[in-house]
């Protein structure tokens, strides 16, 4: 027969199979899981795509740019020029500390002088009365014009319009500032005082700045594409060879670091936990429409068709039915994201940048690569079908191994996490997962084998017909339960992931967490400003000792770092980024959190000075991992260390360091290591004496204090009163992040709620796919004779045991996935739901006899004749 | 035409090999009515299933067609009967979800022509079954002789020069079942093919021209019907 002729019968054929299976029904379950892959996934990818732009923008905000370069020194001019040709927009800031006059006073501020096109992302809010609500503007103080914050005017009685000196030069308060977008950014330098915000050009007439002056230059890019971004960031590195370095908001700020790779963990395992599910909706499509089409085959056979064009005939189906599920998929994952994101607008209250074709392309490719793992193995093994069936009805295909499916599923599954994540540990956890549920089921299995010995229906008793009902389809029961299992273990995850990541947020930022760091506080002072604040009926904090600290020896030898090449460099830490000497700095760090990636921002400058404090209490939020800690019975010569430090520099317990503090040697014993919570805006520490060890060296302190914004007035006093004293405020920090943690909450809710729906439609399908056998099955009991009470009572029980069976097995795997992923990828500790191992099993057995007796309701209200004649 | 040589087939149960057909010779030449009756469970079907190549025998050979069916694989009989045989089954074996038009269709299609061609050739054998107006419906919309009749008019789409017919009327009343075979009967003669009928109604099988007895798998015996040779 003629080549062309034949490929146009070819698709003639399966077109005309296809459509009439569509109309039939048959090809639904499978068409509707596709279509449910290509949603879910483009929905979650469209979602993700544009809140994870958003969020960085917003986070730029923090920033006042996407990337921003700090430097002691002019940086050099070649970085500006070489982002201006690469069509960045650039500005430029310079903070310095100075004494700002009125005619009346004076008083040590924060100056910041800001170019022309600052900020480049976010605004300057300000207003001409202090302590009112102000409003956006897109841009900084224009020459000849100062900006101060509130709590100047009142200090130094001043009012919009008057004189304000600065150094040498004389200008005019143009405005009150109530918020800038990196206040929260920069170091001691940007936050030793409050704000006076001048224009860049009015610095030189100020000459404020000389040599050896305390100044921080900050040279700001924006760009809207992320990847242009990126390789100038290398170019820099590249060019500079490491002496500048550009950095994005994670490098900046730890805890949004924090924020948004715990996030994007969450948002990532919500998409695969999607195209998981909807791989087993696929898989369980397939099979039914497989399963459904052995008649088919074997009659195709019989007329001619040969096992290859069986192949071709269900390929181009599936293809077919791929591209209409991509087109229509595709549509609905955008309604579906855009339907969330106007339902969230409110609270978002971010400006969404629009789509990339990414997602639809991820969408698409989903869609094919599930069909290849999931459906087509089932359907090309249809080409095993004898086709004696046409006079055999009990014959199936046998040379096809009932577990290559199977084995074709997995694979896909893990290309498709991989290849989703890029991230091997995630896929690990979740094959792990898999395996594991698998090992249970076969326990399950043998379970129902065991019990499977009694013969017949036993219809007198819905119980007992039920019962009889699921070890007679252990088969297909075992399958079930993996299905409703997997769904309820990735819902029962994500939605303990969910509740612990948020609770875990919001105990790191509680209501009382201090806004107020105060540092270079003599020994002297420590109980007159103790007084001041009682009676203020302001809640002090207690007062850490700081003395400057390196290690010098361990164990006698030289230090061996793993790795020590960014010394010097600064981190993520608020008061390490600062410029002015090791002593006036700390650990202490708001803002010095744990890093995404690992040993990274943290450990740079490790072996430089430290601030090292002592104490007999263990700090709140440390915890001790190895060794003990001293206590109240401490003795002299003891120290603990923070547990990655300690990894970083190999020390053991009981190892001997030697610091050189003051110029003179000390040397103690490792007594412990600890855990650090470095996001708690608390004071934190890399190493910690045992008291009575370094006492004698001299020290000064640090102590954290909350004002309310009613109290911040109080702030002038302390200075006034205590002007050696050095207070950082943080608020803005504090704010910014809350708002980007409550942002990342919502996008957690969502992603959960999207996968919920998921979840919910796998189970309704794979209820489905157990119908035929059920219809079948229960026509012929009706028609001798039972009633619809005693079907419907056996159903509901059957179903009821199945998804008993399942939320147990379900919660096992939730368990054990939620333990590593906590300890391993979302670095949180992992503590057992007690109420899950009563609420799993429950919800398992609601939903799924909900969903059974929902689904099966036709058994018993479609005639038995109906049903009868139905089978061919 | 046909013809098999020792054929024989046995299959494993549990409870050990089962023989099935043993050392069965029969021949039947082109053009030929052949009706091949015997008690349940005495191998008509397994008889058929090999004659037609649904299935491989244990050991034997078979000629159908002037092609030796044992040195052909799969593919290689799957391509011989869409070339040379047609089948009646007593289940009718439609496709349920295309229409009585599509399911006529659908062998001549599976040989390569998908043209305008097909259909009018489905639709004048639907007419000759008296199916004209009940082409657009499903199987499912017809009584049991009526798929039966689609079956047939199926079965002579390709102008097979063999039908293989098993049990054409097992699922139809006695009225029904005689139309059915009085059609059967017409168009083998109207298209000449070579019919091999499988049967336990003798009454049917006497119109055919010889009938081959089957019993615990071997032929027991054979007879020209004299119905059919008054024919």
């Amino acid at each position: 027969m003629p080549e062309a002729s034949s490929l146009h019968s070819l698709f003639t054929v399966a077109w005309r199979l296809m459509w009439r299976d569509w109309r039939g029904g048959e090809l639904r379950l499978l068409f509707f899981a596709l279509v449910l892959a290509v949603t879910s996934v483009t929905g979650i990818a469209l979602f993700t795509d544009r809140l994870e732009r958003a969020l960085l923008l917003e986070s730029a905000n923090m920033l006042a740019a996407d990337r921003v370069l700090h430097s002691p020194e002019p940086p050099p001019a070649e970085i500006n020029a070489e982002a201006v040709r690469r069509g960045f927009r650039t500005a430029s800031t310079l903070s310095f500390t100075s004494m700002a006059f009125s005619d009346t006073g004076n008083m040590l501020v924060a100056a910041k002088a800001v170019s022309d096109a600052y900020p480049l992302r976010g605004e300057v809010i300000t207003t001409m009365e202090p302590f009112t609500r102000g409003a956006p503007v897109g841009h900084g103080p224009p020459p000849g014009e100062v900006w101060l914050e509130s709590r100047v005017l009142p200090a130094l009685d001043l009012a919009v319009g008057d004189r304000v000196f600065v150094g040498e030069t004389e200008l005019t308060l143009g405005a009150v500032i109530i918020a800038e977008p990196d206040r929260g950014q920069g170091g001691i330098v940007d936050n030793a005082g409050p704000r006076l915000m001048l224009h860049m050009d009015d610095v030189a007439a100020t000459n404020v700045i000389q040599l050896g002056s305390r100044v921080s230059y900050r040279s700001l890019f924006s760009h809207d594409d992320f990847d242009r971004l990126d390789e100038f960031e290398q170019w820099v590195r590249d060019r500079f060879e490491g002496n500048y370095y550009i950095r994005d908001v994670r490098e900046e700020s730890e805890e949004v670091a924090e924020a948004l790779d715990r996030a994007e963990g969450y948002l990532l395992l919500g998409s695969l936990f999607a195209v998981l599910l909807a791989g087993l909706a696929i898989a369980l499509g397939a099979r039914r429409y497989s399963e459904r089409h052995y008649d088919y085959v074997a009659i195709l056979k019989t007329l001619g068709c040969t096992s290859r064009r069986i192949s071709s005939i269900y390929l181009l189906i599936q293809l077919q039915l791929a591209a209409m599920a991509v087109l229509l998929g595709s549509g609905l994952g955008y309604l579906v994201h855009e339907g969330i994101l106007r339902a969230l607008r409110a609270s978002l209250q971010v400006d969404l940048p629009p789509p990339g074709a990414q997602p639809y392309l991820v969408g698409a490719m989903t869609a094919f690569v599930c069909l290849l793992a999931f459906a087509l193995p089932p359907l090309l093994a249809l080409r095993e079908t004898p086709p004696l069936r046409v006079l055999r009805k009990d014959l199936t295909q046998t040379r096809f191994s009932d577990r290559i499916p199977y084995a074709f599923g997995i694979a896909g599954s893990i290309f498709l996490i991989l290849w989703y994540s890029q991230d091997l540990v995630l896929t690990s956890l979740l094959v792990l997962g898999v395996a594991g549920t698998g090992l249970l089921l076969s326990l399950v299995s043998l379970l129902f084998l065991a019990s499977s010995g009694s013969a017949g229906m036993k219809a007198g008793n819905a119980w007992k017909l039920a019962m009889t009902a699921v070890r007679r389809r252990r088969r297909q029961n075992v399958l079930q339960v993996m299905v409703f299992a997997v769904t309820i273990m990735s819902l029962l995850i994500l939605g303990l992931l969910r509740t612990d990541l948020i609770a875990d947020w919001q105990a790191q930022l509680p209501e009382d967490t201090p806004n107020l760091f105060m540092m270079n506080v003599t020994g002297a002072q420590v109980q007159d400003i103790e007084a001041f604040f009682a009676e203020n009926e302001v809640d002090a904090n207690a007062f850490y000792p700081l003395v400057s600290a390196r290690v010098r020896t361990v164990n006698g030898a030289d230090p061996e770092p793993a790795e020590e090449a960014l010394d010097g460099e600064g981190g993520g830490s608020l008061l390490e980024n600062n410029q002015l000497e090791p002593a006036d700095t700390a650990d202490a760090a708001a803002g010095s959190g744990e890093s995404a990636d690992g040993e990274g921002r943290r450990v740079r400058g490790r072996l430089s000075r430290r601030q090292v404090t002592w104490s007999n209490e263990l700090p709140p939020d440390n915890r001790i991992t190895l060794g003990e800690w001293w206590g109240d019975a401490s003795r002299p010569g003891f120290v603990s260390i923070d547990e990655e430090y300690a990894d970083w520099l190999d020390l053991e317990i009981g190892d001997i360091l030697e610091f050189e503090i003051n110029q003179q040697f000390v040397s103690a014993e490792i007594a412990s290591f600890r855990s650090v919570r470095w996001d708690n805006m608390q004071p934190n520490f890399f190493i910690i004496f045992s008291p009575g060890t370094i006492d004698h060296l001299g020290a000064t302190f640090l102590s954290t204090v909350r004002l309310e914004t009613g109290q911040k007035l109080l702030l002038n006093d302390l200075i006034r009163q205590f002007p050696t004293i050095v207070v950082v405020e943080i608020d803005a920090l504090i704010e910014q992040i809350q708002t980007i943690i409550s942002q990342v909450t919502s996008a957690l809710e969502l992603i959960f709620a999207l996968v919920l729906v998921a979840g919910a439609l796998v189970l309704l399908a794979c209820v489905s796919a157990s119908l035929d056998e059920r219809f079948h099955e229960n026509a012929i009991l009706r028609t001798l004779g039972a009633g619809r009470k005693l079907i419907l009572s056996s159903l509901l029980i059957e179903f009821s045991f199945i998804g008993a069976v399942a939320g147990v097995i379900a919660t096992l795997g939730a368990e054990g996935g939620l333990f590593y992923l906590q300890e391993q990828v979302f670095e949180q500790e992992f503590q057992l739901h007690y109420w899950v191992w009563l609420a799993g099993p429950a919800l398992g057995t609601a939903i799924i006899a909900a969903l059974g007796i929902n689904s099966t309701r036709k058994v018993v209200h479609t005639s038995p004749l109906t049903v009868l004649r139905r089978v061919i | 035409m046909i013809r098999t040589s020792g054929l024989t087939k046995r299959v494993s149960t549990s409870e050990g090999e089962l023989t099935i057909l043993e050392d069965v010779d029969l021949h039947i030449e082109n053009g030929e009515r052949v009706a091949i009756v015997g008690a349940s469970g005495s191998g008509k079907s397994t008889l058929l299933g090999l004659m037609a190549g649904l299935d491989t025998a244990t050991s034997g050979e078979i000629w159908l067609h002037g092609r030796q069916l044992s040195a052909m694989d799969e593919e290689q009989r799957a391509l011989l009967r869409a070339q040379a045989v047609g089948f009646v089954f007593q289940t009718f074996q439609l496709l349920p979800s295309l229409t009585a038009l599509e399911n006529v269709m659908l062998p001549i299609e599976l040989k390569g022509d998908a043209g305008a061609g097909a259909g009018e050739k489905a639709r004048g054998l639907l007419d000759r079954v008296g199916l004209a107006d009940r082409w657009h419906h499903y199987p499912n919309q017809l009584s049991g002789g009526e798929q039966q009749r689609v079956a047939i008019a199926r079965a002579f789409a390709t102008n097979a020069p063999i039908l293989f017919a098993d049990e054409p009327t097992g699922n139809l009343d006695t009225a029904t079942g005689g139309k059915v075979i009085d059609i059967l009967f017409e168009l083998n003669r109207e298209f000449d093919t070579t019919l091999v009928l499988v049967t336990h109604d003798e009454r049917l099988a006497h119109q055919c021209d010889r009938m081959i007895k089957l019993a615990a798998g071997r032929i027991a015996g054979e007879e020209s019907s004299v119905e059919a040779v008054h024919a």
